[in-house]
């Protein structure tokens, strides 16, 4: 404060500077160039706020964008969504799109469905991933290593590759159309991701507080669950968020697996794309309606997804 | 510590719901189980494309009604159907009792269906198109019912068509009353004659094939292979059918190359072309908001040297030999054709019998019927190729030839590549 009262005064009027008679005239021209450094400091940190707010205005505009224009498109008539060239905001608002997806037959099934599906699948991934990756990080063996490299690879199969395959096995075992077959299908998807996840927020944890946690008393899986659970419980939210979203968006297994009993609405969404035309209207509809589920998660879960997210960050 | 609280409670609350949501996963939320595990029961599957679904609801009431049929729909986008039926089918263990295929896909899964030739009646066959009774036979037997089916028609401004000053200057200019098109050399006029002001007088779709295959066929040729299956596509029709296509390019609106059925679809309805070729049940869906909701004429496919010509677009019935439920299944199939009419009355719009549509041809808001019935009777309309290898060869070859061919290709070059790449497919 202080600082920047004196800059004020050295960068004041002739007058004014003139009123500091005390100040040697040596000291002056310093104290100038200083006072202008620090202006020149602040009007450059004032113009790099301002460049990062509009990249991020720009990244948002970018990324929502997409969504903004399905959720307008969903408000408009028919031949509005069909426009050439098209408008982004509805010439005539209507709730029209929404009454036709809601009221498709096998709609609302499809949600109980979607919702069913991904719980089980998120469980399943965090129950699986979160022993395993505290194993591999916490012992760390040859074969821990291969492990982890192995789950990776997993990623890099094409799911049509292993979609076909899946689908004969579960039709095999009596699982064809359940949500059950679906979601360790999805569990597939999401484990892999969900190991690294976890194995990279157990690394951040100090192996110092197992041992203190040791120490007062607690055996290894008490210290799992009593101290290093609440560190990385951030980081279980991050890996909980994707692996419900990796079930909730997916659609080829659905596609491949589901059919009365257990279609979810990825699969319900297409529909609307048939042979003969597209629903934009109904489309985008229902689309905007299956995003609030995951919007209002991410919002309830926001802050802890952001320190999960930095949890490694502030390691050591 | 109220860490470690919140974590139980989570934790608690995702054991209640996972344990709810596996109590429930054992039926889902969908319906009924799949009964096409459990043989002879008088519930039947029937796998279906979106767009068809509606198509057949009609019916599956009526069924229920006069056999005790009762029908659970699996409805599927059309894009991720292939996928589906060809996993199914080569596991051999089938979730569903009727598939209803594309016309397209029957060559390759004519080993998977059982043949249904006891359907086909001597009356029956009479009241089916030619060209789908030829296309249900593989190998000398039935195997697909139609349950309806498409062709391309002319859809045009009647509006525009009947304003006196078009008619006096279409006439001044070209020496022949302006009238909907019936051939090559009218459909060019006419488009030319409309392109101005901001409109165009036609589309040009260089992202779909079947159109052009319609003016292969009016041309005189069959379809790329002949009944041998030799590639023709170099031949005389589908040079002077691909030269036709090209012609109107600059007639349409730009970006040729990338205009499908949908984009068309939507051109026309936006009032931006004033004729267009497309299916016919388009007809019956165009927006009551739309620019020209009230003003469109309809007409047959235009007419080449060989006559009217069309590709039909049909979906068959099939009954898989892998389902356990086969006499059901049929009995759902003979329903299909003899409430054939049904189907009209839905959001599509279509049949597969003559009699179906015959019934409705006078009936307001039908107008594109008697094109479609004259069209699909015409004399060198014909059903595609029937080669395992047809959506292959259509992807890869005839598409990317046609996306080059209107953004000014050379015609002759590009066919006699297109023959040598369909070799290549087909070896």
């Amino acid at each position: 404060m202080r600082v920047a009262e004196r800059t004020t005064h050295d960068a004041g009027t002739p007058a004014r500077a003139g009123a500091v008679p005390s100040v040697p005239a040596a000291v002056v021209p310093l104290r100038r160039r200083r006072g202008t450094n620090r202006e020149g400091l602040e009007a450059g940190r004032r113009s790099t706020r301002t460049l990062l707010w509009v990249l991020l205005a720009a990244a948002m505009v970018l990324y929502g964008f997409p969504f903004l224009y399905l959720l307008f498109t969903s408000f408009k008539t028919p031949i509005d969504t069909i426009a050439v060239p098209p408008t982004i905001l509805p010439k005539e608002w209507t709730l029209e799109n929404y009454a036709n997806a809601l009221g498709r037959s096998g709609v609302p099934a499809s949600f109980i469905n979607s919702i069913q599906t991904a719980i089980i699948s998120t469980v399943l991934s965090l129950v699986l991933a979160v022993p395993a990756a505290y194993g591999i990080t916490r012992y760390k063996t040859l074969s821990g290593r291969i492990f982890i490299m192995a789950a990776l690879v997993t990623r890099m199969v094409p799911p049509v590759a292993i979609g076909i395959p899946l689908a004969s096995m579960m039709a095999s075992m009596g699982l064809a159309d359940t949500p059950i077959a679906l979601s360790i299908a999805h569990t597939t998807i999401s484990l892999p991701l969900s190991i690294w996840l976890m194995s990279s927020f157990f690394e951040a944890v100090p192996k110092d507080l197992e041992e203190a946690a040791t120490v007062d008393g607690c055996s290894r899986l008490g210290a799992l669950w009593r101290v290093v659970i609440p560190v990385v419980s951030g980081g279980i939210a991050v890996t909980a968020i994707f692996a419900f979203l990796a079930s909730w968006n997916e659609f080829l297994f659905a596609l491949l697996m589901t059919a009365i009993r257990s279609q979810t609405t990825p699969v319900v969404i297409a529909n609307f794309q048939t042979q003969f035309g597209l629903d934009w209207g109904s489309m985008t509809a229902l689309a905007a309606v299956y995003s609030i589920p995951v919007i209002l998660l991410t919002l309830l879960l926001q802050r802890r997804i952001v320190a999960g997210m930095t949890l490694g960050a502030v390691k050591g | 510590m109220s860490t470690r609280k919140t974590i139980t409670r989570l934790a608690t609350i995702g054991g209640i719901c996972t344990a709810v949501a596996l109590a429930a996963s054992g039926c889902g939320a969908g319906g009924p189980a799949s009964s096409s595990g459990s043989a002879g029961t008088s519930t039947v599957n029937v796998l279906v494309e979106a767009g068809g679904h509606a198509e057949l609801t009609g019916v599956a009431e009526q069924c229920k009604k006069d056999t005790g049929v009762d029908v659970n729909f699996v409805e599927l986008p059309y894009d991720g159907m292939f996928n589906r039926l060809s996993s199914e089918f080569s596991s051999g263990n089938v979730s569903f009792d009727v598939a209803a295929l594309d016309s397209v896909w029957l060559p390759s899964f004519k080993d998977a269906v059982q043949p249904i030739d006891e359907l086909f009646t001597d009356e029956a066959k009479k009241d089916i198109f030619p060209a789908l009774v030829k296309e249900a036979n593989v190998n000398g037997h039935f195997i697909g019912m139609p349950a309806w089916t498409n062709a391309e028609i002319i859809l045009y401004r009647k509006d525009l068509f009947e304003d006196a000053k078009n008619k006096a200057d279409f006439q001044a200019k070209y020496g022949y009353a302006l009238a909907a098109p019936t051939t090559w050399k009218q459909y060019q006029d006419i488009s030319q004659f409309f392109t101005k002001d901001g409109m165009y007088g036609t589309d040009v779709k260089g992202g779909v094939e079947t159109e052009w295959l319609a003016h292969v066929l009016q041309a005189g040729s069959p379809m790329v292979l002949d009944d041998k299956n030799n590639v023709v596509i170099d031949n005389a029709a589908h040079k002077e059918a691909l030269d036709f296509y090209t012609s109107l390019v600059k007639d349409a609106p730009a970006g040729a190359a990338q205009v499908d059925w949908a984009a068309a679809q939507n051109l026309f309805n936006q009032g931006k072309t004033a004729m267009t070729r497309f299916w016919a049940h388009a007809y019956r869906q165009i927006p009551k908001d739309s620019a020209v909701a009230g003003k469109v004429g309809t007409a047959p496919m235009i007419a080449g040297s060989a006559g009217v010509g069309g590709v039909p677009g049909p979906w068959y019935l099939t009954v898989p030999k892998a389902t356990k439920n086969a006499d059901a299944a049929k009995k759902f199939v003979k329903c299909a054709y003899d409430y054939n009419d049904k189907g009209i009355e839905s959001n599509l719009g279509l049949a597969a019998r003559i009699s179906a549509f015959e019934k409705y041809q006078d009936q307001p808001g039908y107008e594109s019927f008697k094109p479609l019935i004259e069209t699909l009777n015409g004399k060198a309309t014909a059903t595609r190729p029937a080669t395992e290898k047809w959506q292959q060869i259509v992807d890869t070859v005839l598409v990317p030839m046609l996306q080059k061919a209107v953004a000014g290709g050379d015609s002759a070059t590009l066919l006699a590549d297109a023959k040598k790449q369909i070799e290549g497919l087909l070896k």
